[in-house]
């Protein structure tokens, strides 16, 4: 009987399961692992000069097969962000090119299409939108301390990177306000694709005073324990950080 | 005898609460001898006249290992430096953690502050607690972003090196594996019982109105615990410190 209900479901189900099974698109994992790479060049993770693991090691740590990552290094060479050596000694190098930190993020984020954008904007939403939400249920007033100090190093941060890195790490604090590992780790994640793209933005003098008010809003509603309004105001701080991101990305 | 009347006069919530401060002190144990460890070495390497460096570290770590083997609720364990303590680094970790597979790895941060927002350890309960207050403390429960990625307790004492102070020897507890060793104690409990700690953070739970995580707010857990004394709470709540370890067992008797 139970056998009939599978082969029946396994029959209706026959070409969404066609799909989950079809081979990955190949192209799409040389990207993803440019795109890994290349953030972490940008935001200084790996250090001009630094030697990249071996090619067997490297696809193995990142789970793709070596001629994916071959490709993959090849457009790295391609931006003049990895230099490869050949011979004793040789191997892929870190190399920041002469050209300003700007163009190549730029470059990076003609990397990513607007619908590609505009739904890591509503992943980033749902995440930080219900860590707000859960937190105004959840902290009391120490737990907000870091979020504050966060807030107030934002506003002094001078650099568009360093702006970036704070901006994400209040995102990671808000999610842990929450009490929340699972959200932490997806808000963690997610800050490793988006920090890169929103140097960007957040070089703009007048745009960082607006995230940072906007940050400061978030926690007020958080301490409030106003949990919708805390839930909005994480939502529209995200929502405003995407638009200008696809904003961007449409000028180019 | 006189022991089952000693037994019978005892409150169930007293032992409860007595197993589950024997259940901390044992992961204290790994603190204190992390931290009897430390002190020693970095007392050998000032005798030297020099000033101590990661190297010197290395040598904690045939006991670390041995701390992750002896006690399962022990996920990870170390000596975390106070900034400037090192000659050749600014700030470091000498932490080992048990991975999902069993193995014994050491945790690797970047602690550049050019590179990673996270450089900064110091304000962390875990290091800021045993730094003012020169006693040992139980920092969460909280999410551990820094080390673990996990929800967890962690278990900390200060180090100190001619009466200065010189980072913490802490250990890790992840939330569900202190649920696992508490929670057959709080079940013996005859109503819904749960441990909070002095700000109200519930550690774990058997009523499901109170989740692990959320915040029990009302009685005032920190004076409960500064008095050491059990306390009737409004409706009909009893609270338990547990004596020494600073979390209260709250319970509301028969349902």
């Amino acid at each position: 009987m139970s056998k009939v209900v599978a082969v029946k479901q396994q029959q209706m189900n026959g070409g969404a399961r066609k799909a989950v099974f079809a081979p990955v698109d190949s192209r799409a994992r040389v990207d993803a692992v440019v795109r890994r790479i290349g953030d972490a060049i940008e935001l200084g993770l790996l250090a001009d000069g630094e030697q990249l693991p071996g090619e067997t090691d490297l696809a193995g740590q990142l789970g793709v097969s070596t001629v994916t990552l071959r490709e993959a290094l090849m457009a790295l060479r391609q931006q003049g962000l990895v230099t490869t050596r050949r011979g004793r000694g040789g191997g892929s190098f870190v190399s920041l090119p002469e050209v300003p930190g700007e163009e190549r993020l730029k470059v990076r984020l003609r990397g990513w299409s607007t619908e590609e954008l505009r739904d890591l904007g509503d992943h980033w939403a749902a995440l930080s939108g219900t860590a707000a939400r859960l937190a105004a249920d959840r902290t009391e007033p120490d737990d907000l301390v870091q979020l504050r100090r966060t807030a107030e190093e934002l506003a002094q941060a001078a650099d568009a990177a360093a702006r970036s890195r704070v901006y994400g790490r209040f995102h990671v604090e808000l999610a842990a306000a929450a009490q929340s590992a699972r959200l932490t780790r997806e808000q963690v994640a997610l800050q490793t694709e988006v920090g890169a793209l929103l140097c960007l933005v957040l070089g703009d003098d007048e745009y960082r005073e607006e995230v940072s008010e906007r940050l400061r809003f978030v926690i007020s509603a958080v301490q409030d324990g106003a949990h919708e309004l805390a839930r909005e105001q994480a939502e529209r701080c995200v929502r405003q950080s995407t638009s200008r991101l696809i904003a961007l990305r449409l000028t180019l | 005898m006189s022991l089952a009347t000693a037994t019978r006069d005892k409150a169930p919530e007293e032992s409860v609460a007595a197993r589950v401060r024997s259940t901390l002190e044992a992961v204290f144990d790994a603190v204190s001898a992390t931290r009897a460890d430390t002190t020693a070495l970095l007392a050998r390497v000032a005798a030297t006249g020099r000033r101590p460096a990661t190297v010197d570290l290395a040598a904690l770590r045939p006991g670390l290992h041995g701390r992750l083997a002896r006690d399962a609720l022990v996920s990870g364990v170390g000596f975390v430096a106070a900034p400037g303590l090192l000659s050749d680094v600014p700030a470091w970790l000498e932490w080992w953690q048990t991975g999902s597979d069993g193995d014994v790895r050491p945790l690797l941060l970047d602690l550049d502050p050019e590179h990673s927002a996270y450089a900064d350890y110091t304000h962390w309960d875990w290091f800021a607690l045993p730094r003012d207050t020169g006693e040992r403390a139980v920092a969460g429960p909280y999410v551990d972003y820094l080390c673990s990625d996990e929800y967890s307790l962690t278990l900390s004492a200060p180090v100190l090196v001619e009466g200065r102070f010189a980072g913490v020897a802490a250990a890790d507890v992840y939330l569900r594996h202190f649920e696992a060793a508490v929670m057959p104690m709080l079940r013996r409990l005859p109503g819904p019982a749960r441990l909070v700690n002095a700000r109200g953070r519930v550690a774990a739970s058997t009523d499901p109105r109170h989740l692990v995580g959320s915040l029990s707010k009302g009685p005032d857990f920190g004076r409960v615990l500064a008095t050491g004394r059990p306390t009737q709470a409004d409706g009909g709540i009893r609270l338990m410190p547990c004596d020494g370890v600073p979390l209260v067992l709250v319970s509301t008797g028969q349902e």
